[in-house]
């Protein structure tokens, strides 16, 4: 079933007839249309860690907290307060009673139980990151707890992409499949806007929702658009003509140029997704080697990918964390000194080593890194032999240690700003690409994932910036890592868009549900 | 009508062997779709359970087995990416890329056919040489290039044509039937619409046509001239005949018949190569499909998308062929 003749739309028929007399405040008023250079794969909440589908159900769906655009800490949405229990297993979340779904019924504790167990019982991605979530259970109406196997600092963190849907309407269509084909191309949430019609690789439409909890008090829009638009100077073209207000895929050049061009601005956020050579630590070649891995880790300039690739639209980075996040040790990794690496290549008598680095080409930035890294290599008597390659194939060189390339080109995309996302995906020995992971340096280093465990399972924040401290310093002193960049979250809009802002916790998404335009 | 038939088998036959190294070689380049489908942090049991579902820990040849099975049946299969039946996704998106490859395929009969008679028969002019250099020009510009330089000025500068898409912004909630807007309009009686689609169908269609019009005046060229050296024109020439009447009536109808050939394979060669366009104008199809299923390793949408592409190029072909045979007025005496 589809939107056009699904039953969601003639809901919103039905709910606006009726609702717009009652609106006392602003209506939400005009189109907001966003530039995506990427389709959506599908609309169900349990890929939500997909940021093409995330970008759609953030403002249709409402989880039980949420990271608002520009804030490092979740605030209540459809929970509306939480206690967790001494021993950190049990959360209670008291629900708002006032939430209505888009076809009108109530949004209850049922609702959020039925939600986490279908994503438990479908296996769902977004729940790769949700530690020992185990399960949840209704008190009441407005009362549910859910229940940890063990205890989770960032739990509430992860929440953030837990959307709950409306059992009612999801359920007739579990067959055996948990309802995935369903609300791969249905909505059923409680969000602010309702998708209103989905062509994947065209646009899809969301309406602001009459009866939304939250209200439409200040500049909203009624309508939002997402134009699936991959060619960047499409984008601009677009842009230029007013036909999209938001272009994020345009190219680095054109968004210095837009700069100083009137009627548009260009917003870098400070993102936190920050791009590694993962070198293969468990390697039986020369990465294999700790000595050789700290030559390796000093000859990559990231002032000068930051300013000759990024064109300046990033931070400088000093460690795989951001430096403005909870838990940031600064000067663990090497500083670029081609000299020293020189020096170490000669006393060693590595020259004439070839190594294999492999990375995505399609990624422009990925390019350019690999580029200077065979340069200072070569300068220095090492071959590096680049691989370019599709992300499947490169994730499936991965899964054994044989086949992993000397050295692995890797974004972190933290799902939650919150170090655990970063570190512990990057270099947990529980999550090397072999056991299914990211950890593309294969790095298992039992001290360092004791730090990284012990921090997760606790809630207190001083006590695991400690330890993330600690576990930074390891790392640093294993070399198994050049953190390449941290490059800005860099979108061009039109001067008319007002309230547009960066949410960390929702990579490569919009806040549209902020987001007015000027008259 | 033997001869139908064994065209029909035959073209079944070379399907199935497309489907074969579409199947082969998607598995050969694609890495592994279950780590794609599991997420980040997946951990190998998750990863290898999916493997599992989606069949991919089954030896090559019997997935292959299976999945011709499904075929023969009807079924496509259901995409791991958008969990939806893939005959669905793909009927969604093939209107659009369709629409645009007729208009693309109009515009390149309405030009290879005139230049080509008209060349072959002036050939060695001044007019046969203007006319080789814009082919040999229009045969050599990249695709993605002239798209995008098309759109800077003719709908940048000039503002005479949209940039993307497939309709405007007050058109956008327009939806029809059959998917193809240029008939849903018509049906509809919404000229605004139609007009909407076509103005939306020039760029992307010119674009797309120029390479094989290209090839096209080329080879209309080429089958006239023959048909100018023989005997029976100048039979007609002498018997005071018209030189209209020779090249269109003559002329054309007995040397179209290598040409129109070439314009059947053009058709689904045209189909095969909408991604270029597509993806520089913004527009839904098939292509922009395809390369989501690649980058994805959706294999069994990636085959899909290919056996309807081989589809499509079979059927154009063998309705040419049949045309041609039912036409040929030899063939039907020996029938």
């Amino acid at each position: 079933m589809r939107f056009k003749s699904g039953l969601i739309p003639l809901c919103a028929v039905l709910l606006a007839s009726v609702a717009v007399p009652t609106m006392a405040l602003a209506a939400p008023t005009g189109t907001l249309v966003i530039a995506e250079n990427e389709t959506p794969e599908n609309l169900d909440p349990a890929n939500a860690t997909n940021s093409t589908v995330d970008e759609l159900l953030l403002g249709a769906y409402d989880p039980l907290v949420q990271f608002s655009a520009g804030a490092t800490e979740v605030t209540p949405r459809l929970a509306k307060s939480w206690e967790i229990s001494p021993d950190g297993l049990t959360y209670t979340f008291k629900l708002r009673d006032d939430v209505l779904f888009h076809d009108g019924s109530k949004l209850t504790a049922e609702d959020v139980k039925f939600t986490l167990d279908r994503l438990k019982a479908a296996a769902a991605n977004v729940l790769n990151d949700m530690g020992p979530y185990a399960s949840a259970e209704v008190v009441d109406p407005t009362t549910v707890k859910l229940h940890l196997s063990a205890p989770f600092g960032p739990f509430l963190s992860a929440l953030s992409r837990i959307y709950v849907v409306n059992k009612a309407l999801v359920e007739p269509h579990m067959g055996d499949d948990h309802a995935r084909q369903w609300l791969s191309v249905n909505e059923a949430g409680s969000g602010p806007y309702m998708i209103t019609a989905y062509n994947p690789t065209e646009s899809v439409t969301l309406k602001a929702f009459d009866k939304y909890w939250g209200g439409w008090d200040g500049n909203h829009v009624a309508e939002v658009v997402f134009r699936y638009i991959t060619e960047p100077s499409t984008q601009l073209s677009l842009l230029k003509s007013g036909e999209v207000h938001i272009a994020p895929d345009i190219t680095v050049e054109d968004k210095i140029a837009l700069k100083t061009e009137p009627g548009f601005v260009v917003d870098v956020g400070a993102a936190a997704t920050p791009l590694f050579f993962d070198f293969n630590t468990a390697s039986k070649g020369p990465t294999g080697n700790k000595k050789f891995r700290e030559m390796l880790s000093k000859t990559f300039d990231r002032q000068l990918h930051l300013d000759q690739v990024l064109m300046g639209f990033g931070a400088l980075p000093d460690g795989p964390l951001p430096a403005n996040w909870m838990g940031h040790e600064a000067g663990t990794e090497q500083a670029f000194d081609l000299e020293a690496a020189k020096k170490m290549v000669e006393e060693n008598g590595w020259k004439g080593t070839t190594l294999t680095v492999r990375y995505l080409p399609a990624i422009l930035e990925e390019k350019a890194a690999v580029e200077q890294l065979q340069s200072n290599l070569a300068e220095i008597g090492i071959t590096l032999n680049a691989e370019g390659m599709t992300w499947p194939a490169q994730a499936a060189t991965l899964q054994k240690v044989e086949t992993t390339a000397d050295i692995n080109m890797i974004y972190s995309f933290p799902v939650f700003p919150d170090p655990h996302a970063i570190l512990n995906a990057t270099f947990n020995g529980a999550l090397t690409g072999a056991k299914g992971g990211y950890n593309w340096a294969q790095y298992s280093n039992p001290d360092v994932d004791a730090l990284l465990n012990e921090a997760a399972s606790s809630s207190d924040s001083a006590k695991r910036a400690e330890l993330y401290k600690k576990a930074q310093k390891l790392i640093g002193e294993d070399y198994v890592v050049i953190t390449v960049s941290n490059p800005g979250s860099v979108v061009a809009l039109s001067d008319k868009v007002e309230g547009y802002k960066y949410n960390v916790a929702h990579h490569q998404t919009f806040n549209y549900m902020d987001i007015g335009l000027k008259p | 009508m033997a001869y139908v038939a064994q065209r029909i088998v035959f073209s079944i036959l070379s399907l199935f062997v497309l489907l074969f190294i579409t199947f082969l070689l998607s598995h050969v380049v694609a890495g592994d779709p279950a780590i794609v489908a599991a997420g980040p942090n997946a951990g190998a049991a998750k990863i290898a359970l999916l493997r599992e579902q989606m069949g991919l820990d089954k030896p090559l040849l019997t997935q292959f087995a299976i999945y011709c099975g499904q075929i023969l049946q009807g079924d496509l299969g259901t995409s791991w990416f958008t969990r939806q039946p893939i005959a669905s996704d793909v009927l969604r998106e093939l209107p659009p890329s369709l629409e645009l490859v007729f208009i693309a395929m109009l515009i390149n009969l309405a030009v290879s056919l005139p230049l080509g008679l008209l060349t072959a028969r002036y050939a060695g002019s001044r007019f046969d040489d203007l006319v080789r250099l814009g082919v040999m020009a229009g045969a050599g510009l990249p695709v993605f290039w002239i798209a995008i330089i098309l759109q800077q000025i003719v709908a940048g500068r000039w503002q005479l044509l949209p940039t993307a898409g497939r309709l405007g912004f007050a058109n956008r909630e327009f939806s029809g039937a059959t998917g193809f807007y240029l008939f849903d309009s018509l049906a509809a009686g919404n000229m605004n619409v139609f007009l909407d689609t076509l103005a939306h169908l020039v760029l992307p269609a010119f674009a797309l046509s120029l390479l094989f019009t290209a090839v096209g005046v080329r080879i209309t060229r080429t089958a006239m001239i023959g048909e100018f050296r023989k005997d029976y024109v100048t039979l007609a020439r002498a018997k005071g005949a018209s030189e209209p009447r020779i090249m269109f009536r003559h002329v054309f109808a007995n040397g179209a018949t290598p040409a129109l050939t070439v314009f059947g394979m053009q058709f689904g060669w045209m189909l095969g190569a909408t991604v270029l366009v597509e993806e520089i104008f913004g527009r839904p199809g098939i292509g922009r499909y395809a390369v989501k299923a690649v980058t994805q390793s959706d294999i069994h949408a990636v085959v899909a998308v290919v056996f309807v592409v081989g589809v499509v190029f079979l059927l154009a072909n063998l309705l040419v062929d049949i045309a041609l045979y039912v036409l040929s007025p030899r063939k039907q005496q020996r029938a």
